[in-house]
């Protein structure tokens, strides 16, 4: 694989997903017993995955507790600020995505994530 | 003179054999279908814990993780091959040599691989960002790619 190789990202293909995240972000604070989706890896092996914390950062970064979201998993800010700008700016052209940006953003968050439960 | 030798199979350019869904495209099929799987769970955990109920509460999530794998290995292995999230987003897994369905044995062994897939830091996920057919490694085990539909339609 060729270090600038890059994969292309189609605003028009993640904006339901970004509907329905919002959404989710929106009701779940408002459901008794207060249901997170519990991370299979974690619950299975004690490890977390990169994408750890990510509703509950999400929900807090919806509700403006942006301290509480940035130490549960720092890509929820950025996710919802995502979400908003693929709904409300609605852009159409394709953005190309480098490859080692994902993995390195999802390595990074990793490393967060096994230091946020002890494991590093 | 002779005419040109007739030019069927196209040149080898090195790279998927044929069209094949993206990477954010099937992110975002994967995401809205974990939230369809989640809606009947959260709301049973909901009134489990607002009614004190630990039993409701339990039997919410064992409906999640039943639910789970029904949902997947009914839709992936059907006839369309396609998950409400991946009908959506105008894609479905096909066989890799057939290009038909892959059935509900190799769906079920499909929901595994995506486990293995995601235990190393979503190594198994990132593999298609790289992978010449642009499979993950749930799609090596079961030996199926994602394609977009515009280009191999439901028959």
């Amino acid at each position: 694989m060729r270090l600038s190789a890059s994969t292309t990202f189609d605003p028009s293909d993640t904006r339901g997903a970004a509907m329905a995240m919002l959404g989710l972000a929106a009701v779940l604070p408002l459901l008794p017993g207060h249901a997170g989706l519990p991370c299979p890896l974690r619950t299975l092996t004690g490890v977390p995955c990169p994408m750890c914390g990510m509703t509950t950062s999400v929900e807090a970064t919806a509700h403006g507790h942006l301290g509480s979201a940035l130490l549960a998993n720092p890509a929820g800010p950025f996710a919802v600020l995502v979400a908003l700008f693929l709904l409300v700016r609605r852009p159409r052209r394709v953005i190309r995505v480098p490859i080692v940006l994902v993995v390195g953003t999802l390595l990074a968050l990793w490393l967060f994530e096994l230091h946020r439960f002890s494991l590093i | 003179m002779y005419p040109p030798p007739p030019q069927s199979a196209p040149p080898y350019s090195g790279g998927a054999s044929g069209p094949r869904a993206g990477f954010w495209s099937r992110f975002a099929a994967l995401f809205i279908d974990s939230i369809i799987v989640a809606i009947i769970p959260i709301i049973l955990i909901a009134i489990g814990a607002s009614s004190n109920s630990s039993g409701l509460l339990v039997f919410g999530y064992i409906v999640w993780i039943v639910g789970y794998i029904a949902y997947f290995v009914y839709f992936e292995g059907g006839e369309s091959g396609q998950t409400p999230g991946k009908r959506m987003l105008g894609i479905r897994i096909i066989d890799f040599n057939t290009g038909g369905p892959i059935g509900y044995g190799r769906a079920f062994l499909r929901l595994i691989g995506r486990w293995i897939a995601g235990i190393f830091c979503y190594l198994g996920y990132l593999w298609m960002l790289w992978d010449k057919e642009k499979q993950c490694w749930q799609d090596k085990m079961a030996n199926d790619v994602v394609v977009p539909v515009q280009y191999y339609p439901i028959p």
